[in-house]
C-alpha cells in the first residue's frame, strides 16, 4: 500500500502524466484491493459521464454499459454524490433497481460493485468502481484504502488541492478527456500502420513510453505528428511484467518534450 | 443524443434562416437567443478551413475577435495543443494576464468574456467566443449548454468541409454519439490509409455514416474490425458499413 502512494506520489511530480497516472491507479486498485477490476468515469461537464481508464476490458465493457444504458451504481453514484456498495449483483433488489446492468454484470463474471465518488467540496467530477467476483463487501480496511486512492485520482485530475475556480474544474476535466480521446486517435494510427489491433497498439504505446521514460501524452502526440517511431522491429528490449514500482531510470530534469 | 443536445439542436434549427444548411451563424444567433451573453463568434483555426473569423453575432463580437488576432493574446489565442475552455467573468481582473487584449476589450464594451475550443482529441478547427457586457460567471447549467454547442460548432465545420451538413435531414449530433473509443479509433485509422490529416479523417467518416444512414459508432466498428476501409483512390470506399 505504502509503496504504491509512493509510487503514485512520484508520477505527481516531474513527468507527470495524468492518463499514464489513471492507468496505473487502476491497475493498482486491482492488486491492492483485491477486486477482479477497476474503471474510472469522469464527469464531461455537459451532465455525461465518460470512461477514462479501465484496468481491464471487462470493467471497460462494464462501465460503457452503465452510460449507454443510463443505469447502474456508478451513475447513481456520480448523481447522488455517495458511494453505492452493491454486495450482491443478483440479489432480488439489485435486480429491481438496475434491471439491464444487474444481469449483464453478471453474465461477465461480476458478483458485486463498489461505486466511490470523486469529490471536490458540493461537486462531483467523476467516480471510480471497484468490480468484484465474489459476492461480498469490501472488507472496512480495504474500503478505506480504496477511498484513500479515489482521493490520490481526484487530487491527480486536478492537480493542486486549491482549484476552486470554475474555469480551472472545467479546464482540467475538459482537458482529461480529451487526451483520451487523443490516445484512441493514436491508437487507431498506430493499429493502421502496423496493421494490429487498437489495443495491441495501446499496449505498444504504454510499453514503449514506459521502456523510453517517455510520458505517454506527449508520446500520444507524436505518434499523431508522425515523430515518433514504434515499429514492431523497435519494439525495445523484453521486459517483465510490470509489479510493484516499475523501474525507472533516475532521470534529473524534465523529461524531452514534456 | 442526451436531452441537452436535444434541445440545443432545436435552439440551433429555430435560429436557423433560409433555406441552405444548419451553419455556425444560426449557432450563434441561438446562443444569444437562449443564453445570458450579448455576442458569441466563431473563428476557425487552419485545419479543414482557412484560419478566419466565420460568424459574429454583432459588431462587438467581431471586434473583439480582431483584437485578439492584433495583439495576439486573449481568451481564444492560447497555443494550440490541448487546450481549454477559458472563462473571465471579470475582464478587470484579465489585465495582468492580458495586458494588451482585457483594456482594449472593456474599451469596446465587454466586461466578461468566455471562450470553448472546438476540439476532439488532435483535432482542432477553431473557437466559440461569447461575451457579456456585465460581469458575472456563467451558471453551471449555461456552461454545460455552452460545452454542447461547441460540440455541434465543431461537427458543423467538418459537416459543411465534406458537404454532409446539406443532407436531408441532417442533425449534428443525432445518432453520431463519438463516446465511444471506437470512433477515435476509427478516425486514426482512416487518416493513415487516406494519407490524410485527423480532421478530413473525421470529416470522411461522419459523411460516410450520414451518406449510408448507419450510426456512427456502427461505421467505426466496420473499420476497427477491417470489414470496411476507405480507399483514396476510389469515389466510393469499399466494403460495407455495419
Amino acid at each position: 500500500m505504502a509503496q504504491t502512494f509512493v509510487e503514485l506520489a512520484d508520477t505527481l511530480v516531474a513527468g507527470f502524466d495524468l492518463m499514464e497516472f489513471l492507468h496505473t491507479l487502476t491497475e493498482r486498485c486491482v492488486e491492492l484491493l483485491e477486486v477482479e477490476a477497476a474503471g474510472l468515469l469522469l464527469a464531461d461537464g455537459r451532465g455525461a459521464l465518460r470512461l477514462v481508464a479501465a484496468s481491464t476490458e471487462q470493467a471497460r465493457i462494464a462501465e460503457l454499459f452503465q452510460i449507454q444504458n443510463d443505469e447502474g451504481p456508478c451513475l447513481d453514484s456520480y448523481r447522488t454524490g455517495q458511494p453505492v456498495i452493491v454486495s450482491d449483483i443478483s440479489a432480488e433488489e439489485t435486480v429491481r433497481r438496475w434491471p439491464r446492468f444487474a444481469p449483464a454484470a453478471q453474465e461477465m463474471g461480476f458478483a458485486g460493485v463498489d461505486a466511490i465518488p470523486m469529490r471536490l467540496r458540493d461537486q462531483v467530477i467523476g467516480t471510480m468502481n471497484l468490480f468484484r467476483a465474489e459476492p461480498n463487501g469490501l472488507d472496512p480496511s480495504v474500503a478505506r484504502a480504496a477511498r484513500a486512492l479515489v482521493d490520490v485520482a481526484t487530487i491527480g485530475i486536478l492537480q493542486e488541492r486549491a482549484v476552486r475556480q470554475q474555469e480551472l474544474v472545467a479546464g482540467q476535466l475538459q482537458a482529461a478527456l480529451n487526451s483520451r480521446v487523443m490516445i484512441e486517435q493514436a491508437k487507431g494510427i498506430l493499429a493502421e500502420r502496423l496493421q494490429t489491433s487498437p489495443d495491441q497498439a495501446f499496449i505498444m504505446l504504454r510499453r514503449y513510453a514506459r521502456d523510453h521514460n517517455h510520458p505517454l501524452t506527449a508520446l500520444v502526440g507524436d505518434v499523431i505528428n508522425g515523430t515518433a517511431d514504434i515499429a514492431p522491429g523497435s519494439r525495445g528490449r523484453p521486459r517483465p511484467a510490470p509489479r510493484g514500482k516499475p523501474e525507472r531510470p533516475p532521470r534529473p530534469g524534465p523529461p524531452p518534450g514534456g | 443524443m442526451s436531452e441537452r443536445a436535444v434541445k440545443v439542436w432545436d435552439w440551433i434549427v429555430a435560429a436557423h434562416e433560409g433555406d441552405g444548411p444548419v451553419s455556425v451563424a444560426a449557432l450563434c444567433r441561438a446562443v444569444v437567443q437562449r443564453l445570458d451573453v450579448d455576442g458569441a463568434s466563431v473563428t476557425a483555426v487552419g485545419g479543414v478551413v482557412a484560419r478566419e473569423p466565420l460568424f459574429a453575432s454583432d459588431r462587438v463580437s467581431a471586434r473583439l475577435e480582431e483584437l485578439q488576432f492584433t495583439v495576439g493574446e486573449g481568451p481564444g489565442s492560447g497555443q494550440s495543443g490541448v487546450r481549454s475552455p477559458t472563462l473571465v467573468p471579470d475582464l478587470e481582473s484579465a489585465a495582468p494576464r492580458w495586458p494588451g487584449f482585457a483594456p482594449a476589450a472593456m474599451g469596446i464594451g465587454a466586461r466578461a468574456v468566455f471562450s470553448f475550443p472546438l476540439q476532439v482529441g488532435a483535432i482542432e478547427v477553431g473557437t466559440l467566443s461569447l461575451y457579456r457586457a456585465t460581469t458575472g460567471p456563467l451558471t453551471a447549467g449555461e456552461l454545460a449548454d455552452v460545452l454542447v454547442f461547441a460540440d455541434i460548432a465543431l461537427r458543423l465545420l467538418l459537416d459543411g468541409s465534406s458537404g454532409a451538413s446539406g443532407s436531408p435531414g441532417y442533425r449534428a449530433l443525432d445518432g453520431m454519439s463519438d463516446a465511444r473509443a471506437e470512433v477515435h479509433q476509427a478516425t486514426g485509422m482512416i487518416s493513415v490509409q487516406l494519407g490524410v490529416s485527423l480532421d478530413v479523417a473525421f470529416a470522411r467518416l461522419r459523411a460516410r455514416a450520414f451518406a449510408s444512414n448507419y450510426a456512427l459508432a456502427d461505421v467505426a466498428s466496420a473499420v476497427v474490425n477491417r470489414q470496411l476501409r476507405f480507399d483514396p483512390d476510389l469515389a466510393a470506399d469499399s466494403g460495407g458499413a455495419g
